[in-house]
């Protein structure tokens, strides 16, 4: 696979996200779950990173904490060289407005606004002038080939359909990063190649980093590579200390 | 208070508390077979414990209403029987002579000598249901107190017989209650009662200066006694008898006999009836009653009487009976008890003349008049019996009228109950849909919800009761505040009655229980799919038609005869197994002929909803309303439901055949909608007067502004609610200039837009309260302009003098020039009148009664120079108040009446009520012709026939407690009375540049002698006024209660919004919104609903107000459409400013979510 990818001599300028040491423990008064022990993570700008292991074993958490969404117990979360962790709270909400865009696994569209309305959401949160984010977010749904159910709500559309929606709403604003949490979860093989194919061609035409949590095995080979969680760890962070990142360095 | 809307409290507290536990008993007997269902729906209620509080203080409005009504009515009640007890104690009748002569005087009772007195009480002393009876001497005098110089013009002089004074309760000193005699005074001393001590500041030892035809007579103030009973609520002065005789130079006479019944002062009333019925008897004069009887008894008169009885809209209850209890007396011979009885009773003669209305009886009328007077030697007055009547009577008409007032918020809060409980159950949606998953019955459901509501309803009318008490106990504290100023030494005792407690709970429950259990029943409905995967409920509009309904019912008609022909075929078989069968089948058979009336049933109701759900059922109904309300009711209420059905059978007729075109769904139901709600709108918006030329004069009353509140705030909300997306562009292009806030505000209107149930019924919460409380700012305000018209109001006049009757000043402006202290040019004018009452009725009119009615006798100084306003003068009267004022002066049987006896076109309210009214011509005409009346004085049974020539305008002394009834010169009334008629008011006009209230005081002080008292008119208005007001803002506040409701369902929205959002409140703050967003977001979300609440009433309430006062001002010229700003303004700002204080708590808790969690979780 060409494009973007680890190279040894990536420098630290280059990376976009460098995660050092990161625990997080959830304590719900009961129990305590440990659900990130100590991970390290460094991605390179442009590059598209799949996350995978078993249910339960920290993908979500990990996403969560990257992206800011979620706080830390430990370690370091650098962003753009950004320590983000340190960021009051409107701070990194705005962070998040401009610089980063998200896919969930459930479909977090806004019910009661129509697709357009539901992409140029950030785009509106950032700022933008409304003329210029309708237009934008109507060249983002072209993108995803939606123009035709623009004014449609979440509930008019189907599954796939919804899914490229959010897709468009995660891109609209030309964000640094993009997470996805198992953006393919719900959907058949067929919608989720559509769905795969989207987002690599994106990243290919915009050189943005996608950070994808999945358990699919097509998500992972259309990855540059894959990072294996286990039990709240990285297990082969995909760069050859392991066995899981043959995939990725087949391509 | 014993009764409400005219049925008795004891039955509505039977009938309520039956409703009640039949329903309690029901959900009991539910629960025990059902009990995890039980445990079910009240596991809810500890989970949250802010909703429930919320869902407590929602349900529990009505009942606050209920209970503050209650509260109020039964407060005003119990005072004024307080009052009467306190001022009458143990005085249960009074008894006056009717036998009136020369000798008497106007103002008070005929004299009697101390003989007849003595040989009645020998008379009577077998009669043991009465335990006292005391003659006395009474008269009112001017008195001063030279020490304070303070005066009073009407101090009652009393002398009390202190031989006779068993059975009533011993003066007793105000200080120490210690009980004194008469027998212990001096010569000169006198006692005084409280109210006498606190006018004129006098103490032990005074010196009372009272002033008598022959000139002043100076007593020595011994002590002061409690007022009431024998004392007296009024200044009084007590003296024995004999010295009061002596006083007054009637030696050896009396002139009022009061009576105790047997019981203390409470219960001595509950004998009334019986003593004064055996009064009459006594005292009727066996001789007058044998001449009535052959008056009466002629075959003419009886036919009358008879018709009378028959006639239930004339007469009807106790007064019916006793008619027909004459009738059947005067058949029969001789004068038995039970005819006098009957014929001394002042209501039985009432109305046989009444019966002899007719041209042909009004000789045989004005004999009767004369004979039916003579009857009796005195009249018996059950005086402590009528007050407490009428206390009760006020405290049922303050109860209904704070219910009806109430109304609107009961209405708002029935949506509440509806709104929270849709609310519960979309909180449980997927709950309920599980349960019905794994085979949960609907009734299940339902019954699960009614537990839960039971349980809510049950605290909550608890409460209600409680606090409505509270607020009642305002409404007294406030009241007393303002009557402070203008009653001062009458003020209302909070009280509260066991039994209204009970009637308000239980009015308050079943209320609030059949609105849950309806509730139950709608959510149970739901669908389970969607339920499940918390989709929105498919539409349920397809009709399964005709075809359905009747295959649905076929069979059922068919099954008795299925299984009675397979019973017969089974008892051919006679084997064990046939007869089984057979019986079997004839089991069914009975089941199946039971379960036929049902099936009836279900397909009349099917066959019955069908046509309605696609309108033209709804449209026939409409347009019969229509017919029936113009043509035969000639009434507005069936005429307007009428054209509201049928605008809303079109609109469903539109949307059924709408449903043939390819049209969306969502397009065809705001077609239809907006189609009903912009036609109802315009028709309910339309001036009252606009479609008179279609449908000619229709009647109206208060009901239609609860109609057409509801009717306009529903179209408007609809109207609203199915053109969301129209408000929601505005919005857009409104506010595309606010850069970060307009994401916030895309996500504020959406939401309640897209919730259209919700927000509906909010906003029709909202609407309804603001639209009345609209209503009545502008009412009140536009009424306020037309009694600031104080020309008309006072007739120019500037100050009110009233003298006593007893010291008449004999030529007012010889006595002014007279005095030293008054200068007559200050004054410009000055004349006087004397009001009292009489009975009139109409000549030449249909139905004639005697009614009570008031008479101003006025001097020609008065009629040449007063200023009052007539609104109509008869043809050939004059085109100018003055020329018709200057006919009264030059033909003395020509009057003007007041306003409130001509009836209006319009129907302000004034002629709902009975008593006096004239025919033929009503107060919005432009003029009329004369009519005449006739005037019955009743002391003297004289008939004298007087020529209506002008109808005063109806802001005329519109004072209240002076003023009323009509103008006309005193001659002719003069002649009718066997004494001189004084003049008891002087109205004065003073002169340009002279102060009005130095020239009242002064002319009070000169007058002394007369008792005068002076009110300056303007400042009488002006206290008026200010009373009103204060009262205004009172019901104002009372009606603002429904506000609560408003403003608690947006707390229960937006708590459940927050709930019900997490995830989506996590994606927003994904994509990048601040806390503050998000919380703004709720807040501008519960604003938005709000002021749209707030601007539908406050439009509608608006017009509707403007139309009301256009209306108004057909009657009322000088009132004026004014829209009190400042108040509204102050309304709005509490509605809006709670509103946001209530979405606070849920806005913080939303942007506290945590995405990272929002997000993880469904
Ligand atoms: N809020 C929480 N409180 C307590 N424990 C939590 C919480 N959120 C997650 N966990 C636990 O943390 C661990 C990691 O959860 P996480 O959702 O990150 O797993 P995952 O890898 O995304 O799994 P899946 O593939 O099933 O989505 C799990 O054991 C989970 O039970
Ligand atoms: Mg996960």
């Amino acid at each position: 696979m060409s494009g973007v990818g680890w190279k040894e001599e990536t420098v630290l300028s280059d990376l976009i996200i460098a995660a050092r040491n990161v625990e997080k423990t959830y304590d719900t008064g009961k129990v305590q779950v440990h659900a990130l022990k100590g991970v390290d993570l460094l991605v390179p700008r442009g590059e598209m990173v799949a996350i995978m292991g078993p249910s339960g074993c920290g993908k979500t958490t990990l996403l969560n904490c990257l992206s800011g969404l979620d706080e830390i117990d430990s370690g370091e979360v650098l962003i753009e060289n950004t320590v983000l962790h340190d960021l009051p709270d409107d701070d990194r909400s705005d962070y998040r407005a401009k610089r980063m865009g998200f896919v969930f696994q459930l479909y977090n569209l806004l019910p009661v606004l129509s697709s357009v309305e539901n992409v140029e959401m950030p785009l509106l949160v950032a700022g933008v002038k409304p003329a210029q984010a309708r237009k934008a977010s109507m060249e983002m749904l072209d993108v995803v080939g939606l123009v035709d159910r623009a004014h449609h709500l979440p509930t008019e559309l189907s599954g796939g359909q919804r899914q490229r929606v959010t897709i468009a709403r995660a891109l609209v604003s030309e964000p640094a990063i993009v997470w996805a949490d198992e953006p393919t979860g719900d959907l058949d093989s067929e919608t989720a190649q559509e769905i795969i194919d989207l987002m690599t061609s994106l990243n290919k035409a915009n050189g943005q980093t996608f950070v994808i949590v999945t358990h699919s095995r097509e998500v992972g080979e259309s990855a540059h590579r894959i990072v294996l969680m286990r039990d709240g760890q990285i297990e082969d962070d995909g760069l050859g200390n392991g066995t899981g990142n043959q995939a990725a360095r087949a391509s | 208070m014993e009764e409400l809307f005219g049925i008795s409290m004891n039955s509505i507290m039977v009938a309520l508390s039956a409703i009640f536990l039949a329903g309690m008993a029901a959900v009991v007997v539910m629960g025990w077979r059902n009990r995890v269902m039980v445990k079910l729906g009240l596991r809810n209620i500890p989970r949250r414990r802010a909703q429930t509080v919320l869902i407590i203080v929602g349900v529990m409005l009505s009942t606050v209403i209920i209970a503050a009504a209650f509260g109020t009515g039964d407060t005003i009640s119990f005072s004024i029987r307080k009052a009467t007890i306190d001022s009458l104690r143990n005085i249960d009748e009074i008894m006056l002579s009717t036998r009136v002569d020369a000798s008497d005087s106007f103002g008070s009772p005929a004299y009697v000598p101390m003989g007849r007195f003595a040989a009645l009480e020998a008379d009577l002393s077998g009669l043991d249901i009465i335990d006292g009876m005391t003659p006395q001497v009474a008269e009112t005098v001017p008195a001063q107190n030279p020490r304070t110089s303070l005066s009073e013009g009407q101090m009652r002089v009393v002398g009390l017989d202190t031989s006779r004074l068993a059975g009533f309760k011993p003066l007793a000193l105000a200080s120490s209650s210690q009980e004194v005699s008469l027998l212990d005074l001096a010569s000169n001393e006198v006692f005084i009662n409280e109210k006498a001590a606190k006018e004129l500041e006098a103490v032990a030892q005074d010196e009372v200066r009272v002033v008598l035809e022959e000139g002043p007579q100076f007593f020595t103030v011994r002590g002061i006694v409690e007022d009431g009973g024998l004392a007296g609520r009024d200044p009084t002065i007590i003296m024995p008898m004999e010295r009061a005789q002596a006083l007054f130079d009637r030696p050896g006479e009396l002139n009022v006999i009061v009576v105790s019944n047997k019981g203390d002062e409470r219960s001595g009333a509950d004998l009334s009836k019986e003593v004064a019925r055996e009064l009459r008897i006594f005292f009727a004069d066996r001789e007058v009653v044998g001449q009535l009887k052959v008056l009466l008894a002629q075959d003419s008169v009886l036919a009358q009487l008879q018709e009378l009885e028959k006639d239930k809209d004339r007469i009807d209850g106790d007064a019916r009976d006793d008619l027909g209890a004459l009738i059947g007396q005067l058949q029969r011979t001789g004068t038995s008890d039970e005819l006098i009885a009957l014929l001394s009773d002042p209501e039985v003669s009432g109305n046989v003349l009444d019966a002899l209305g007719g041209e042909e009886f009004s000789d045989i009328e004005v004999e009767a008049s004369t004979l039916f007077d003579d009857i009796g030697e005195f009249s018996v007055l059950e005086i402590k019996r009528f007050l407490l009547g009428q206390a009760d009577e006020a405290g049922s008409f303050v109860t209904s009228f704070f219910i009806i007032m109430g109304m609107f918020s009961i209405m708002v809060g029935i949506l509440l109950i509806f709104l929270i409980f849709v609310m519960l159950a979309a909180s449980r949606r997927s709950e309920m849909g599980m349960a019905r998953a794994i085979g949960a019955k609907r009734s299940h459901l339902v019954q699960m919800f009614v537990f839960e509501g039971t349980a809510y309803a049950v605290v909550s009318a608890a409460v209600g009761v409680a606090v409505g008490l509270l607020v009642s106990s305002l409404i007294i504290f406030i009241a007393n505040r303002i009557f402070e100023s203008v009653a001062e030494d009458f003020s209302f005792v909070r009280h509260f009655e066991l039994r209204s407690a009970i009637v308000a709970y239980c009015l308050g429950m079943v209320i609030t229980f059949a609105t849950i259990a309806f509730s139950a029943f709608r959510v149970s409905r739901l669908n389970i799919v969607a339920a499940v995967r918390g989709l929105p409920s498919p539409s349920t509009a397809t009709s399964r038609g005709w075809r359905y309904a009747v295959q649905t019912f076929l069979p059922r008609v068919k099954n008795p005869f299925r299984f009675g022909w397979r019973m017969l075929l089974g008892l051919r078989h006679f084997n064990l197994v046939g007869q089984a069968g057979a019986l079997a089948n004839l089991l069914r058979t009975f089941r199946s002929i039971l379960a036929l009336p049902f099936a009836v049933l279900a397909l009349l109701a099917r066959l019955v909803l069908l046509p309605l759900k696609q309108g033209w059922l709804v449209l026939i109904a409409g347009v019969f309303l229509i017919v029936m309300g113009v043509g035969r009711w000639e009434h507005t209420a069936p005429f307007s439901i009428g054209v509201s059905l049928a605008v809303i059978g079109l609109g469903l007729i539109l949307q059924t055949l709408l449903r043939r075109t390819s049209l969306r769904e969502d397009r065809r139901d705001r077609i239809a909608f907006s189609f009903m709600g912009v036609f109802l709108l315009v028709f309910w918006l339309l001036p009252f007067d606009a479609l008179e030329s279609l449908t000619g004069e229709l009647d109206s009353n208060i009901e239609m502004f609860f109609i057409s509140g509801i009717s306009m705030v529903g179209a408007a909300v609809w109207t609203v609610i199915y053109n969301a997306d129209l408000i929601l562009r505005a919005l857009t292009l409104a506010t595309s200039r606010f850069g970060k806030l307009r994401p916030v505000m895309v996500t504020a209107v959406a939401y309640p837009m897209s919730a259209k149930f919700r927000t509906g019924l909010t906003l029709a919460m909202f609407g309804l309260v603001i639209f009345t409380l609209i209503v009545m700012s502008v009412l009140t305000g536009s009424f306020g302009t037309a009694i600031a018209d104080e020309d008309t109001v006072t007739g120019e006049w500037d100050i009110d003098a009233s003298i006593n009757f007893n010291t008449p000043i004999e030529d007012i402006e010889e006595a002014v020039a007279a005095n030293p202290g008054l200068a007559i040019g200050d004054f410009q004018a000055m004349g006087g009148f004397t009001g009292f009452g009489v009975d009139a009725r109409q000549v030449g009119v249909e139905e004639q009664r005697w009614e009570g009615y008031g008479v101003r006798a006025a001097d020609d100084a008065f009629l040449a120079s007063t200023k009052h306003k007539l609104k109509l003068i008869a043809d050939g009267y004059g085109e100018t108040s003055r020329e018709a004022f200057d006919w009264l002066r030059s033909d003395p049987t020509l009057v003007v009446v007041d306003a409130f006896v001509v009836p209006s076109r319009s129907g302000g309210g004034f002629d709902e009520e009975g008593g006096f009214k004239l025919e033929g011509f009503y107060y919005d005409d432009e003029t009329f012709k004369a009519v005449d009346i006739e005037i019955r004085e009743p002391r003297t049974g004289e008939i004298r026939t007087f020529t209506v020539i002008g109808v005063l305008d109806q802001l005329t002394d519109a004072f209240g407690e002076i003023g009323g009834g009509m103008i006309g010169s005193k001659t002719v009334l003069d002649e009718a009375l066997p004494f001189a008629l004084p003049i008891t008011t002087y109205r004065f006009r003073v002169a340009e540049g002279v102060d009005v209230a130095q020239a009242a005081k002064t002319l009070e002080a000169s007058f002394q002698e007369n008792g005068m008292e002076t009110t300056v008119l303007t400042e009488l208005l002006q206290e008026q006024a200010d009373a009103q007001r204060a009262f205004n803002r009172l019901l104002t506040g009372f009606m603002g209660l429904g506000l609560m409701v408003g403003i608690a369902s947006l707390g229960v929205i937006s708590l459940r919004a927050v709930v019900e959002r997490r995830q989506q409140i996590g994606v927003l703050r994904a994509i990048g919104y601040r806390k503050r967003m998000v919380q703004l977001s709720f807040l501008l979300e519960s604003s938005f609903v709000a002021l749209l609440g707030i601007g539908i009433g406050v439009g509608l309430g608006t017009i509707l107000s403007y139309n009301l006062v256009t209306d108004i001002q057909k009657d009322v010229a000088s009132i004026r459409f004014t829209v009190p700003w400042l108040q509204i303004g102050i309304i709005i700002a509490i509605a809006y400013v709670f509103s946001l204080v209530t979405t606070f708590l849920p806005a913080r808790q939303a942007s506290e979510i945590y995405p990272a969690e929002a997000l993880r979780y469904e």
